[in-house]
């Protein structure tokens, strides 16, 4: 894409003083929009196309044999998935797991970050460790835990027994299964969580507190009146970036639990997933990605405004 | 008075000293997993399966020698790498680019198509994975690397477009300007003069983006099957095994030879990547 806007310009120095300006106003155009052409031509192609497509399946019948889509059929797939049974529950399940794994780990994430956070030679050495669960791959993340929690042969429970806790199967109860989805995924996450609001707390200017300290703010109004309205943004900018990795949930699901016992944990990733390439219904499983994605588009949208509301606030 | 200061002296001492306590207690209880994961992969079956858990043991590595020996693994391996950089370079080339325009050139238009890009974190994968296993078994693409780079570049280009879009504005305007007095195109004061000051933002997140690929499942479970299968379908695999049980010396082994890498590069980046994360949050 460089010769082009580069041919052009030699092709100026011979013409005549009226036609250059607007082949250099070309030549602009191009070598501006170029930059963006790779990034936009690649999207457009995996992107864009499959989301189109997706919706062109979700009203069609997929012939199995050929992998295409045969006749229009309306909302026919969309009728057929809302009295689906299984998708309801997925859609449940993944509401209550985001519902409790998020303020979990804004929560905790925020308040380790406030705890710990003091000046001291190893700090950087501890914020370094903090980054090391959340590269592990989700799907190893779920196997170890899932090892972890084994009712016969795991640690958890040995040590729960230690001090009289019983002997809970974790991935045998429906309740604790979700439970353990969801430690899974704060064991992985809240580690961000600290890391973006340390960095948050680091940049807090030191004046207004010192000026607190002088008025005698004791830490309840410092927490309160200060460092909360301040990190405000931030905090609402992590819940957007954790909320965009968190409605993916998909290979914590499949390596720990596989969305059981029964459909317990079939988080809604999880069940397409399986409805499309375990019982090939693709036509439906298209119409399903496609109320995820409006619904996912829609929220995306509202958190993204509410942020910026905040951004403008404080 | 002065009895009062030294006093809240003291206790602010003690405070400080809880802080630190509880930051080195909390880092261990995460890492934690990670230390079980790699000390269960030393470990022969009969010390895995075992009440209570041992500590100590024989550590051997059996376990490791019979499965890089299998020739699927070590397959996977190299899969996983050559996608992960593969996929990794693609999109730090055209997201930079398109950072850099986003960033710098003032073009009509691209801001839609900026916030375009960007609102496309909010797809979820399944909704790509299904329409392209349809297309890509139409075209005959199905278990190819390529195929399965250009699926990752869905997600990594819109990241790592926004994240040096963030470097790019924080750089002087004067570099280019300079640049382009002396005669540069766009193009050449980009890569002559921007990309090479940008070295370690850009090192930085490609590090990042290959980090992101390597531990990827969806796509892979989806496009591939045999010839471009990445390492963590087989860990899905083990980990989900219910017909043969818990194959656990394999899963920590598996999971330790595909974390191990990761950290060191993580580590290896920490400073960056930490600010890129806090930078991420804040700006996009």
């Amino acid at each position: 894409m460089v010769v082009p806007a580069d041919t052009i310009k030699k092709g100026n120095e011979g013409v005549g003083p009226s036609r250059p300006r607007g082949y250099s106003n070309l030549a602009d155009f191009a070598s501006r929009w170029s930059f963006m052409m790779p990034a936009i031509i690649i999207l457009m192609a995996v992107l864009a196309y499959p989301i189109f497509y997706t919706i062109q399946i979700s009203f069609a019948n997929l012939d199995l044999a050929s992998f295409t889509a045969t006749e229009w059929v309306g909302w026919e797939n969309y009728q057929a998935i809302l009295m689906d049974r299984g998708f309801k529950n997925s859609m449940k399940v993944t509401g209550i797991y985001l519902a409790w794994a998020m303020p979990i780990q804004m929560i905790l994430g925020f308040g380790i970050a406030y705890l710990i956070n003091a000046e001291w030679k190893g700090r950087a050495i501890v914020r370094a460790l903090f980054l090391i669960p959340m590269v592990v791959a989700p799907v190893v993340a779920g196997g170890i835990w899932r090892m972890m929690l084994d009712p016969l042969w795991g640690l958890v429970n040995y040590l729960l027994g230690l001090i009289g806790m019983g002997n809970p199967d974790w991935l045998g109860n429906s309740t604790l299964a979700m439970a353990t989805i969801i430690v899974i995924d704060t064991w992985r996450w809240t580690p961000f969580v600290v890391l973006i609001a340390t960095a948050a707390l680091m940049a807090l200017p030191r004046e207004v507190f010192e000026a607190a300290d002088i008025d005698g703010a004791n830490w309840w109004t410092k927490l309160w009146s200060i460092t909360l309205p301040l990190l405000a943004p931030i905090i609402a900018a992590t819940f957007v970036v954790r909320w965009l990795g968190a409605v993916k949930m998909f290979d914590i699901a499949l390596a720990s639990t596989s969305g059981g016992p029964g459909d317990a944990t079939n988080v809604v990733n999880l069940y397409i997933y399986e409805q499309a390439f375990r019982s090939l219904r693709f036509a439906e499983s298209a119409a399903m990605a496609v109320i995820v994605l409006v619904l996912t588009m829609i929220l995306t949208g509202i958190f993204l405004l509410g942020t910026r509301k905040l951004e403008n606030m404080y | 008075m002065s009895g009062a200061t030294t006093i809240s002296r003291r206790r602010q001492n003690a405070a400080r000293y809880v802080r630190i306590w509880a930051g080195i207690l909390l880092a261990a209880i995460f890492l934690f997993p990670v230390f079980w994961m790699i000390l269960s992969s030393f470990k022969l079956p009969r010390d895995i399966f075992t009440t209570p858990p041992v500590l100590f043991f024989d550590p051997t590595l059996e376990t490791y020698i019979s499965y890089i020996q299998r020739a699927d693994i070590s397959k996977r391996m190299i899969n996983t790498v050559i996608v992960a950089t593969g996929s990794g370079l693609l999109s730090i080339i055209a997201g930079s680019m398109a950072g850099y325009a986003l960033a710098r050139v003032r073009i009509k238009g691209a801001a839609t198509f900026g916030v375009l890009i960007l609102m496309s974190r909010g797809v979820p994968p399944i909704a790509l994975a299904v329409p392209m296993f349809l297309v890509a078994r139409k075209l005959g693409l199905t278990d190819l690397h390529i195929t399965l780079i250009l699926a990752y570049c869905t997600f990594l280009i819109p990241y790592v477009m926004w994240l040096m879009r963030g470097f790019f504005v924080g750089l002087p305007k004067e570099l280019e300007e300079s640049a382009m007095l002396d005669g540069c195109s766009r193009f050449g004061a980009f890569f002559k003069v921007i990309a090479p000051i940008s070295i370690p933002g850009i090192l930085s997140t490609l590090i990042f983006s290959i980090i992101l690929a390597w531990e990827e499942l969806l796509f892979a479970l989806v496009l591939t099957n045999r010839n471009a299968s990445t390492i963590p379908v087989a860990i899905a695999g083990i980990a989900g095994d219910t017909v043969t049980g818990a194959n656990w010396g394999a899963l920590t082994a598996v999971g330790t030879m595909t974390v191990i890498p990761v950290v060191i590069f993580a580590l290896l980046v920490q400073k960056w990547l930490i600010k890129g994360l806090a930078d991420g949050a804040t700006k996009g």
